[in-house]
């Protein structure tokens, strides 16, 4: 994992021009090629409004967005694709193919992928996140879970370097949960970036490194989940709970903060 | 993306206008539909033009309004061009200028112009009426006068669906972007259309649901959440509106003078600016909207 940053966040500030929202207050991060980060903020913080800089689906009010270097103000959002692949919050938002398989075979095809690799990937795609049966049928017409899967399937086809992932296990069963933790270490292993926003502490504590707090259009807090979950203040007041077993370990006020149960094993034994 | 988009709906603002009920408004638009479709005479519809766009300036809409117009500019244009050469006219039909194999005539120009204006006049005076009334008061007014609630819901449904449908079209075509669609012409804008509808139907569909799980239809005597009022000022300019259009409606049927179309002549180099003008026009339009289709 080389320390190259492959995203430069420089003083961003969003205003919205419908009803003058700031969304996005002088806002800086630089992320690191290969890092798992997580975003973490109460609804309406900005989240979603900062992970759309990153692949052009918003340009900032002020400041500028570098991605692999490359300043995102002149590239348009079809030349930002092929790198960065943003998984939208809400699936019906980002769908419109008319077959589950035409939504996987849509991003690759514009990359010009050639076809043989285009039914690799698309097969790779429905094994990995189990679409077989759907595979012909409209995306709306599959329940919002699995319809969410096939927006991140939609995008893991593109194999791009920045994965994004808004929001992708709210509203999920354990089933379609899993498959995002899947997805993620399966992302990790491949030296993929990955940038997840989630409410799920419980995933976060697993599988990412580093743990983003937004809070009213500012970035609050910046560091491992360990520390974070640690700091009282930040998390009380944007009205986050790490998760229970995190909690315990910070009420029992010795030893180190645990993430998982087995980290709390381990402590107990020890 | 706001380039694209045309807001054909409520434009917020406290003008004179905003504040007069629905009602009064709309018998406005019926009478100026009237008025433009019984004349020809090219300076009576440019008067109700003029003042149509007197009530555009009062209702502070210009700039909506001007983005509906350029919707319409190249309808216009091409109207133009193909009214002189095949008028829409009754024969015979006097000759002014030949181009090439096309003869311009004298009836063509007239009726490009008079249908050009007519556009114009409902256009303007439809849009001030849209743009300055709420749908939901629009909706209650014309349950006082006694509309169907069905027949009600259906049009005023109507008129929400366009802004819907507009931010429909911008959310796919931003998702087909952000899978990397490059945009030539028009062929990135229609891949887009299926989903578009596509995206409107299950809407409905999901609008007829939760429409009778709250009781559409129910029989009974209704209230209104929103208060419409029906003042004296409401009662005056629903008079002018009357009075306006009845007297116009009766001195245009009855003044024969006023058909201008054997005496009103255009001289050559008229006909020319005009034919070439829109010709130029039209396809210097082609271009900025490639343009702006392809930097979207
Ligand atoms: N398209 C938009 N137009 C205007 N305001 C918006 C738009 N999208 C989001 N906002 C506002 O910006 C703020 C941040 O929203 P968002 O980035 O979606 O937050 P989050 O993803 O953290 O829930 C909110 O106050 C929201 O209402
Ligand atoms: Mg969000």
């Amino acid at each position: 994992m080389s320390a190259k940053p492959i995203v430069q966040v420089e003083n961003v500030t969003h205003v919205y021009s419908r009803g003058n929202v700031t969304a996005l207050d002088d806002v800086s991060v630089t992320i690191n090629r290969g890092e798992i980060v997580g975003l973490i903020g109460q609804n309406g913080s900005g989240k979603t409004t900062l992970v759309k800089h990153l692949n052009s689906l918003l340009k900032p009010t002020k400041g500028r967005v570098l991605i692999d270097g490359e300043d995102t103000e002149k590239q348009s959002v079809q030349a930002m694709s092929a790198k960065v692949g943003y998984v939208y919050q809400n699936p019906n938002h980002q769908l419109f193919a008319r077959t589950v398989q035409d939504e996987l075979e849509f991003g690759p095809r514009n990359l010009k992928v050639d076809e043989a690799e285009i039914e690799a990937r698309r097969e790779e795609a429905i094994e990995f996140f189990g679409l077989e049966e759907m595979r012909d049928l409209h995306p709306y017409r599959i329940g919002f879970p699995l319809r969410k899967l096939v927006g991140m399937a939609s995008i893991f086809t593109m194999r791009p370097d920045i994965f994004i992932l808004d929001e992708p296990t709210t509203g999920q069963d354990n089933i379609t949960t899993q498959r995002v933790y899947k997805l993620i270490h399966r992302l990790r292993e491949n030296g993929h970036t990955v940038i997840c926003v989630a409410h799920d502490m419980i995933l976060l504590a697993e599988v990412v490194d580093r743990l983003l707090v937004m809070r009213d259009a500012h970035l609050i807090a910046d560091d491992t989940p360990r520390k974070v979950f640690a700091m009282r203040e930040v998390m009380e007041s944007t009205h986050l709970a790490p998760p229970q077993i995190t909690q315990l370990s910070l009420n029992l006020k010795k030893g180190k903060v645990v993430l998982s149960v087995d980290e709390m094993l381990k402590e107990l034994k020890s | 993306m706001q380039g694209i988009a045309v807001p054909i709906s409520v434009v917020p603002g406290n003008s004179p206008i905003h504040r007069i009920n629905p009602i009064p408004k709309m018998v406005w638009v019926l009478g100026i539909l009237v008025i433009s479709f019984i004349t020809r005479n090219p300076v009576i519809l440019g008067g109700v033009f003029l003042l149509g766009l007197l009530f555009v300036t009062i209702a502070q809409i210009w700039p909506s309004y001007l983005r509906v117009v350029m919707v319409l500019f190249p309808i216009s244009l091409t109207l133009i061009l193909l009214q002189s050469i095949a008028p829409a006219f009754p024969q015979p039909w006097t000759p002014i200028v030949a181009v090439g194999p096309f003869t311009i005539w004298q009836e063509g120009i007239y009726s490009g112009l008079s249908l050009l204006l007519r556009i114009m006049c409902m256009t303007t005076f439809a849009m001030v009426m849209i743009m300055t009334s709420h749908p939901s008061d629009i909706f209650a007014s014309m349950q006082k006068v006694g509309l169907p609630y069905t027949m009600n819901f259906i049009l005023t449904m109507t008129l929400q669906l366009i802004p819907i449908l507009q931010s429909e079209f911008n959310t796919v075509l931003k998702a087909q972007k952000s899978r990397g669609l490059k945009g030539t012409g028009f062929a990135a804008i229609l891949p887009s259309m299926v989903p578009v509808f596509v995206g409107a139907i299950e809407r409905v569909q999901q609008l007829s649901i939760s429409l009778e799980s709250r009781a559409f239809g129910s029989s009974g005597q209704k209230t209104s959440y929103r208060q419409v009022q029906f003042g004296f000022k409401d009662a005056l300019v629903l008079a002018a509106g009357a009075l306006f259009s009845g007297a116009m409606t009766y001195w245009l049927l009855v003044d024969k003078t006023l058909d201008w179309s054997r005496t009103l002549t255009f001289s050559p180099a008229f006909a020319l600016i005009l034919f070439f003008g829109a010709g130029i026009g039209f396809l210097l339009f082609i271009a900025f909207a490639l343009r702006l289709v392809l930097t979207a």
